[in-house]
């Protein structure tokens, strides 16, 4: 028989299932290996760090997302004819551009109630509402002209998140771990936070799907303890000092289990496991342990709720966190359809100084230039009110998806651009318009994998993060 | 007219066969047509159009090749892509002359006038093709529906199951069953011997756990020592019988059929304002349909019609037997009608029987002989099925005979006229920002839930029925259903049936396609069900891909035997204990699982079967054994999904646990159980961190622990030796070694001076960490 499609081994079923069961190989190739003086674990563990397919220029994402879909209008992409035209009705003709739903609900046209300023050396045009990120301007590559999808929120997260509106599919971060393995020999790889609970579409925006359940995202709800990093990390009711000694006495019975059954790779793989899960317990609780860092790091951050996020995302991906996702809050908090603009001062005061640090810490840290930073949301605003609403602190801005804005810092972008371009009033992308499918190709580009070759066999075809699509934007690129 | 249309026709048949019959070289007459191409299209080709229609660069957009001769006499998607001699004709020069909105080419700006006159010249040339033709090739056969049916009719998998002769062997032992003589010749053939049979408790072990999901008690392992020494045979025998006449054999074999089903209590979305998942509260009907069927030994061949059709067989509205079409029923639904659909069309094709059907959906198969319009024959079947409301009680028929909890009854029906008082009182009204209704959110929160766990809540069926006039399909082209294109019949695949017979034009054709599935003339679904089976047992597949038969899915490493398997099943009733029993009293089962290096030297993957694999417990087995061991196992069936962890964890077993599919628990996740968003083909075995930390810390194997301390004959043990050996009787049912009675009792003694006062009174004594720590050994987690 032909086989029309040879799968690489990389890909090979049959070699994963026979490989799985090898253990945490090399995340656990340490001390604990020597001192049990046993054979070293050989071959992949599907969590074993693997090498990409090219030499990457990004190591790592942090990913902020401002779920709820932040206004475009109102922090990135400035709109002086909209200001001029603030208050009237919108042409029918343009009316028309808008998507079903929004359509039927749209109101005035409603120009930016907040001043933009050119930033940086490169000019860039940031409105008041983050003027700590505006020091950055010079770092910030800001694709105006994102476009895709549904507009609504579940089906905009999973596209952003999965690649795919509706079905179910392997998210991002899953990828990613399938692709490159854990670095980190005491956390998992890929995390999500967002205080306070889930985000819309919970589980769903970190789904491994049908890819291995190991490489799903793991959510903490940041708003709770170190505890919730990992299902039952830490047990209180006895003292440290005992539980080394029972893990003792498992290793013992389990080293005796072992000796009578040599040539079995998957019983010294499970004690690793052991040793890395008691290790864990102190790792993964230091993480979170922001006392550790000096004061004016802290102070950099502010000691607030998306402060802390974001050092503690940082300390994360130090220790080789891959992909670090951080929800703004749980539900969709940058939904403003109604009461936007004090909704708008309140999200942003919040998070534009924890931002702003975070790149700057980075930056000092020599990390920046090989982390993603990635700011955005599932979708943007319309220009229009929603609704015939004119109290400005009761109006609000409808979904939008043609012409929204994300930005990335880092890892080889491009930094004091603005790329790609919506017409005059905002109401669509007109230059350069970026499928969300394009974003992900340039990202995992950056990231070393060439999104066409990042396959997985399921249900008898390869399927990729950019299903059928993707186009790797070199002009995003440096 | 109509002889200008055949000449039509037959211009680019004899241009297909001259290339077929020229090979490499060209007859000298099509020369300078060749050279015409050469120098002036293919420049042209290789400039605008290669990048997306070349094997050279991997692509064939729209299925169209532009590289050869039969790529574009073939054409893409749509239609023969160019009519020799007649350039207006051909679609080639419609799409780059810019004629039609829809197909303009190349995309990105129309071809300079010159060179669209120079195509238009070379068509009228009759389209002379390339000096070295390409031909067909590996790449441009993708999608090939012809070649690829030839391949399928040659495909082991399609072809009837055959008798073969079986292999002689000298070992009178291993002579006795066909499946050790299938077995024991290939070890003989590869210079390998199988390996002793294992010992008497790690064989007890392995029936227990492998029949019943459980494992045995001490005592019940020095029983089967004994009467092992006695008579081997006979011990094993009575075993088997013994196990598979027990609940629990059900509740294990039910678990790894509900992989295949996609169990879940909840479906895939949830109600943003109050984050409640949209559960199904009667899928547990289902999930027991599963266990009794099992239990009952119910012929599997009418365990698969039932599930597929049991509305169409004649059973009464109340029947149990309807609760099957939860198979149907229980999968998820995103929300869209031609999902819901795909989702039923692949756990019937790839679940039942290896075909990777729902790749059709789009466009042909790539790499299977399975045609779109299969794809929407089975589509018509089951969008003429209508699945009933989860939620509506009057569209669930109550199972005859099942009742409530009898005691939980009056609670129910108290706080169900509650519910419905505040249903009534909310009338019309709307929720707050929201155009829902009231009455509907009360109906999907606190009705969904009460009917979801209460367990004096009545006992319904989540079934299907036809509609009232059933669907002709019309395929939609590239899976858009606003993109019509041919009707065609509702019948079965056509790999399956090459006579491509349509359904009876009243109904929606399920119990026919049932039957052609649950056939014993269908070559694939013994197959496929044996293939399960003998992987959950024996630790790895004699078709490496579960799921997947076709051609792309890994042979058989023992084609005869599992024919010979497939055909002893089905002469048997399609008896599912008996299949069971034929595997595990073979001598292939009852190996011991230890390595030898000189066997691994020539099979390293065991793939023939020289020892037996040792087995890690899965999460229902873990969980499941530290209940029994620690006596707290409850071994009643049970109607309502229950929690599995946290305080008010169920003493059930974990197949009654509650499965939300929106949010799987992350600890069956970290534990290999797979997500019920598709049909599953196995479970890997992974080794991460969590499993440990859940062996560690979770309060639910601490108590487990516990309960072992503080039990009446541990407490009644006078020495640390009796203590130490009563613990490894009960978790490990084996005697403690004296080394491992010294190492416990110095971890004890060691430790008691930090339980004089101790953090919690559920831990209160040292012991409870030796406990444990045997429930966190591998001897405890893996099976010899």
């Amino acid at each position: 028989m032909l086989n029309l499609s040879p799968l690489p081994e990389f890909h090979s079923r049959r070699r994963w299932l026979q490989t799985a069961g090898l253990g945490i190989g090399a995340v656990a190739a340490d001390a604990m290996l020597a001192e049990s003086a046993s054979s070293a674990v050989e071959g992949a563990s599907p969590l074993a760090a693997k090498a990409p397919h090219f030499t990457p220029r990004a190591k790592r994402v942090i990913h902020l997302f401002m779920n709820g879909g932040p206004s475009q209008i109102d922090t990135f992409d400035p709109k002086p004819k909209l200001q001029e035209l603030d208050g009237q009705e919108l042409p029918k003709s343009l009316l028309e551009t808008l998507q079903p739903t929004q359509r039927n609900r749209a109101g005035r046209l409603f120009g930016s109630p907040f001043k933009f300023s050119q930033c940086g050396e490169s000019g860039l045009s940031i409105s008041e509402l983050y003027p700590h990120v505006a020091q950055h301007a010079d770092d910030l590559c800001v694709i105006r002209s994102m476009v895709g999808g549904i507009a609504n929120h579940t089906p905009g997260l999973l596209l952003m998140n999965c690649g795919h509106p509706a079905l179910p599919r392997p998210s991002f971060g899953s990828w990613l771990m399938y692709g490159l393995g854990n670095e980190s020999e005491n956390l998992p790889g890929f995390v999500v936070l967002c205080p306070g609970g889930m985000p819309t579409a919970q589980s769903r925006n970190w789904t491994s799907a049908f890819l291995p359940g190991i490489y799903q995202g793991t959510h903490i709800d940041t708003g709770g303890s170190a505890r919730e990093l990992i299902p039952h990390l830490t047990r209180k009711d006895i003292r440290p000092g005992s539980q080394r000694a029972q893990v003792a006495l498992t290793q013992f019975l389990n080293e005796q289990h072992r000796e009578e059954r040599p040539g079995d790779d998957r019983l010294d793989s499970r004690m690793h496991a052991m040793e890395l899960a008691f290790r864990m317990q102190t790792a993964a609780s230091d993480v979170f342990d922001l006392a550790q860092e000096p004061q004016h790091i802290r102070e950099m951050y502010g000691d607030t709720l998306q402060g802390r996020n974001m050092l503690i995302a940082r300390r994360m991906v130090e220790q080789g966190v891959r992909y670090v996702q951080i929800y703004h809050g749980a539900g969709q908090p940058w939904d403003g359809h109604s009461n936007m603009v004090p909704r708008l001062r309140q999200l942003t005061k919040e998070s534009d100084q924890p931002i702003a640090a975070l790149l700057t810490d980075l930056k000092q840290r020599g990390m920046l230039e090989d982390t993603l930073v990635i700011w955005g949301g599932e979708m943007g605003r319309t220009p229009t009110t929603q609704g015939n609403v004119r109290d400005i602190n009761r109006i609000g801005r409808d979904h939008h998806i043609d012409g929204y804005t994300v930005w990335v810092a880092g890892g080889g972008f491009r930094g004091g651009v603005e790329y790609g371009m919506t017409d005059e009033l905002g109401m669509s992308a007109i230059e350069n318009r970026v499928p969300v499918h394009d974003l992900h190709a340039t990202l995992l580009h950056q990231l070393g994998f060439d999104h066409e070759r990042l396959t997985y066999r399921h249900s008898g075809r390869d399927f990729r993060l950019t299903d059928i699509h993707g186009e790797v934007r070199e002009d995003l690129l440096a | 007219m109509q002889r200008t249309r055949s000449i039509l026709v037959l211009v680019p048949l004899v241009a297909a066969m001259s290339i077929l019959l020229a090979g490499p070289g060209r007859p000298a007459l099509a020369d300078d047509g060749a050279d015409f191409f050469e120098k002036q299209i293919r420049p042209l080709l290789t400039k605008h159009c290669y990048e997306c229609h070349s094997e050279a660069a991997g692509e064939r957009e729209g299925g169209l090749l532009l590289d050869r001769e039969t790529g574009w006499l073939k054409g893409g998607n749509t239609q023969q892509a160019v009519i020799p001699g007649e350039p207006d004709a051909s679609l080639l020069v419609t799409a780059i002359r810019y004629q039609d909105e829809e197909m303009q080419m190349p995309p990105d700006e129309p071809l300079p006038a010159e060179a669209v006159k120079l195509f238009e010249e070379w068509i009228r040339r009759g389209a002379p093709g390339p000096a070295v033709d390409l031909a067909e090739s590996e790449f441009s056969r993708l999608g090939d529906q012809h070649y690829l049916s030839e391949l399928a009719s040659e495909h082991w998998s399609l072809q009837p199951l055959a008798v073969t002769e079986l292999p002689q062997l000298a070992d009178p032992i291993w002579n006795k069953s066909p499946l050790d003589r299938y077995v024991g010749q290939r070890l003989h053939t590869a210079g390998l011997t199988p390996s002793t049979p294992a010992d008497a408790r790690s064989l007890v072990r392995r029936f227990t756990y492998d029949l019943t999901g459980l494992p045995p008690t001490a005592e019940e392992v020095r029983e089967f020592a004994t009467s092992y020494r006695q008579d081997a045979d006979a011990a094993v025998e009575r075993k088997i019988n013994d196990l598979l006449s027990r609940p629990a054999f059900g509740e294990h074999i039910g678990r790894m059929w509900l992989d295949v089903a996609r169990y879940a209590d909840t479906d895939s979305t949830y109600r943003p304002d109050t984050r409640t998942p949209k559960y199904l509260p009667f899928a547990f009907t289902y999930r027991n349909y599963v266990i009794d069927a099992f239990n009952a030994d119910k012929p599997f061949d009418l365990f698969l019609r039932e599930q597929l059709a049991a509305d169409l067989m004649g059973y009464p509205e109340d029947a149990p037997e309807r609760a099957a079409l939860g198979f149907l029923t229980v999968g998820p639904h995103v929300g869209r009608r031609d999902d819901e659909i795909d989702d039923w069309i692949d756990v019937t094709t790839r679940g039942l029987m290896g075909l990777t059907a729902a790749c059709a959906r789009c466009h042909d198969h790539k790499f299977e002989a399975i045609p779109t319009a299969d794809y929407y024959a089975l589509y018509g079947v089951f969008a003429s099925t209508k699945r009933s409301d989860p939620l509506r009680e009057s569209e669930l028929p109550k199972i005859h005979g099942a009742a409530p909890v009898v005691t939980a009854v009056a609670e129910y029906e108290q706080k169900r006229k509650q519910i419905d008082a505040e249903i009534k009182g909310a009338g019309n009204s709307k929720t707050k920002n929201n155009n829902r209704s009231i009455a509907e959110r009360i109906e999907e929160t606190d009705l969904a839930e009460l009917l979801t766990f209460h367990e004096g809540g009545p006992v319904r069926m989540m079934v299907v029925r036809d509609v009232d006039k059933p669907i002709t399909p019309r395929i939609f082209l590239r899976g858009e259903p606003a993109n019509r294109g041919d009707a065609v019949p509702r019948r079965f695949l056509s790999l399956l049936d090459r006579e491509q017979t349509p359904y009876p034009v009243d109904t929606s054709g399920r119990l026919q396609l049932a039957e052609q599935i649950a056939s014993p003339e269908n070559p694939l679904t013994g197959r496929v069900f044996v293939n399960r089976v003998w992987g959950m047992l024996m630790g790895h597949y004699l078709v490496s891909t579960p799921s997947d038969f076709g051609l792309q899915g890994a042979a058989p490493t023992h084609p005869e035997l599992l024919d010979w398997l497939t055909l002893d099943f089905i002469t048997h009733g399609w008896s599912v204990k008996h299949l069971v029993a034929t595997i595990v009293r073979s001598q292939t089962y009852r190996q011991q699982s230890l390595h030898r290096e000189e066997a691994a030297t020539i099979d390293p993957g065991n793939d023939l079967y020289w020892r037996a694999e040792r087995k890690h417990l899965s999460i229902e087995q873990m969980r499941d054994g530290m209940l029994a061991v620690s006596e707290q196992l409850n071994r009643m069936r049970h109607d309502r999904p229950q929690p599995l962890w946290g305080d008010d964890y169920s003493r059930h077993r974990t197949i009654y646990g509650f499965v939300n599919r929106f949010n799987l628990d992350p600890t069956l996740r970290s534990f290999d159980f797979p997500t019920p968003m598709h049909s599953s083909e196995s479970r890997p075995e992974s080794i991460v961190a969590p499993q440990a930390l859940f062996a560690m810390n979770a309060p639910f194997v601490i108590e487990q622990a516990t309960t072992l301390t503080d039990h009446v004959e541990f407490k009644a043990c006078q020495t640390d030796g009796e203590r130490t050996d009563w613990l490894f009787q009960q978790v490990l049912q084996r005697p403690a070694t004296k080394a491992e009675v010294t190492r416990c009792s110095k971890v004890v003694e060691q430790q008691s001076r930090f339980f004089e006062q101790p953090r919690s009174p559920q831990v209160h004594t040292p012991w409870a960490l030796v406990a444990q720590a045997l429930l966190m050994s591998n001897e405890f987690q893996y099976l010899d």
